[in-house]
């Protein structure tokens, strides 16, 4: 099924480079070029064959080591697109260079095609930092609107104030180091040994 | 709205006169901390008098980072998490994380726990759909149907108490299987329930659905047809009361539902034009009973046997990833789960429902009124914990 959605988009639409990424577990996906997902998705909409008249979610994937045998480190945006009409559903990629906070990725805004898009891509944006190039109101949705950073992506890290509140003050942290849970460990690892001990014990014993 | 149209003595030269009035839109903050809201939802409206011309939902106010979350703890310990986004329909939450992670790891679910999960379901389904009607008649002005639906929804949520040790937020559903084995006592009160209830739905209709005042505030308001609902990916409730049969328990069958036998009710426009406010409560009524005949179909099929399936006691999920979607009380839930093959997931998102109905609002809002904007926000259902996350 991949394969022909792979084939009908490198038809109709020039370019694409659409690929069947089929998966031995889980779900298999398309891949397309980032630059045509907004013709991608027009096309898959409107075909007669296929009718994606669904955008379901869009979710965006942080890999910076990159992807397989791939190191150059890419941010990876899956859009879950059903049919209602077909009962089908596809996972649809595009992967697009990583960038910085000052240079974030670029992919065409598909609000055009599905309503849906809108609130999804300014979701998209908030969380992994990806700019959705022509969206109607670009702006953060779950994150305070003068929040800094992208917390999705693997390297983030919270500012240290926010509107002079320290965020994340370190007694409050939990970290592995603090105290309690060292000797919380320390007790666990000796009565672990102990029943070891008395296990192995009477088994010499039988 | 140009002033001169309404001045008052015909050539303006009164004090009160029309030059003298100002007409412009008013902005009012509806939120975070509103009754009617359901939780911290903020809306900006701008109105003029009391007709809605702009509404612009504000969201974020209890964000958990779940997603964030998920990616620092195993897969089991995530579980409780899930509880949290939905905490009127916990159970839907757990059972959709549980399956996607089942399916990437092929575990076969033992039967008896399979017809548990879709009892404990499905029961929660009703105490959604009870909480909507009783707090939706509050919404609109009637006071008593909320005591009638929470008396019910107490004998439920006693029973959940009993088989998972709490009210709200069970962890109950586990990856495998679940928890803890319902005892005959338990399911004989379920049939107790199942028994008595369709009276109780009788009495809200004929109180709440039929009553005059009700269908005036909510017949032909905020009409979401089915066009507009695909392009928003509206599902659940919302879709169907468009009269789009549309449901993952028939369409995609998951778990055991492929072999019970149930309607899907769907909006007709019975009251008003298909599609408002009204069609969307009836649909929820009616899918109480609908899920009440899958119960009464599993307390017949019910088989002994144990209740957990072999997982790995180090869970690790194979590499690569999955999309999970299943019907919760409030639409569709889906989870997209990315492994990297190791000890804790490498990136979970969760699709809620109530985000993409929270969406719908700036579209339905121009032209209503303030309370009927109420009636509005209150026919989607949504739970702020799970547009948030």
């Amino acid at each position: 099924m991949h394969k022909e959605i792979a084939d009908y988009l490198n038809s109709v639409v020039s370019g694409a480079e659409a690929k069947a990424l089929e998966a031995e577990v889980g779900d298999s996906s398309v891949l397309v070029a980032s630059e045509h997902i907004l013709k991608v998705c027009q096309a898959l909409k409107d075909s007669d064959e296929h009718q994606y008249n669904v955008l379901q979610t869009i979710s965006g994937v942080d890999y910076p080591e990159g992807v397989g045998e791939d190191k150059t480190p890419v941010i990876e945006v899956n859009y879950m697109i059903a049919s209602f009409t077909k009962n089908t559903e596809i996972i649809l990629k595009v992967r697009v260079p990583r960038g910085d906070d000052e240079n974030l990725p670029k992919v065409d805004s598909v609000c055009s095609v599905w309503t849906a898009a809108d609130w999804q891509e300014r979701e998209c944006y908030d969380l992994v930092g990806v700019e959705f190039v022509n969206h109607p109101d670009h702006r953060r949705i779950l994150n305070p609107y003068d929040w800094k950073g992208h917390p999705l992506r693997k390297d983030y890290k919270a500012q240290e104030v926010y509107q002079g509140m320290t965020v994340y003050p370190e007694d409050k942290q939990n970290i592995p180091e603090q105290d309690f849970i060292v000797e919380q460990n320390k007790l666990n690892d000796e009565a672990k040994a102990a029943a070891k001990k008395a296990r192995e014990e009477a088994k010499k014993d039988n | 709205m140009d002033s001169t149209e309404n001045s008052g003595n015909g050539n303006g030269q009164n004090k009160y006169g029309g030059e003298k009035l100002k007409s412009e839109l008013l902005t009012v903050n509806m939120g975070p901390q509103h009754p009617a809201t359901h939780g911290v939802l903020r809306v900006e409206i701008k109105t003029d008098s009391e007709v809605v011309s702009e509404a612009i939902p504000h969201i974020g106010y209890l964000h958990r980072c779940f997603e964030k979350h998920c990616e620092n703890i195993d897969y089991r310990g995530n579980l409780p998490f899930c509880d949290r986004m939905d905490y009127l329909a916990a159970m839907h939450m757990e059972l959709g994380y549980c399956l996607a992670i089942e399916k990437m790891i092929g575990t076969e679910i033992p039967r008896r726990a399979e017809y548990i999960r879709v009892i404990i379901t499905e029961l929660q389904r009703i105490a959604s759909h009870l909480l909507f009607t009783g707090v939706y008649a509050i919404d609109l002005g009637a006071f008593t149907p909320f005591l009638y639906c929470f008396d019910q929804r107490e004998k439920i949520l006693r029973l959940f108490e009993e088989i998972s040790g709490a009210r709200l937020l069970y962890n109950y559903i586990w990856i495998g299987g679940v928890w803890n084995d319902i005892k005959d006592g338990q399911l004989a009160r379920i049939k107790e329930f199942c028994e008595s209830f369709p009276a109780e739905l009788d009495k809200y209709m004929n109180l709440v659905g039929q009553n005059k005042i009700f269908v005036e505030r909510t017949a032909n308001i905020g009409i979401m047809n089915a066009e507009m609902c695909y392009n928003y990916g509206a599902t659940g409730p919302v879709l169907r009361g468009a009269g789009v049969d549309w449901d993952l328990r028939k369409k995609r069958p998951y778990s055991i539902y492929e072999e019970l036998d149930f309607d899907v009710p769907v909006g007709t426009g019975e009251k008003g034009t298909l599609g408002d406010c009204w069609d969307r409560f009836a649909v929820r009524q009616q899918e109480m009973r609908e899920s009440l005949k899958i119960i009464k179909q599993c307390l017949d099929g019910i088989e002994e046997g144990p209740i957990m399936g072999k997982v790995p006691k180090v869970l690790k999920l194979p590499k690569g990833e999955i999309y999970m979607r299943t019907e919760c009380a409030r639409g569709e839930l889906g989870y997209h789960i990315v492994s990297d093959g190791g000890k804790v997931p490498y990136r979970v998102k969760a699709k809620s429902s109530s985000f993409t109905h929270t969406s719908m609002l700036p579209e339905v809002a121009p032209g209503l009124l303030i309370a009927d904007f109420v009636a509005v926000i209150g026919s989607i259902d949504i739970v702020l914990g799970e547009v948030d996350r």
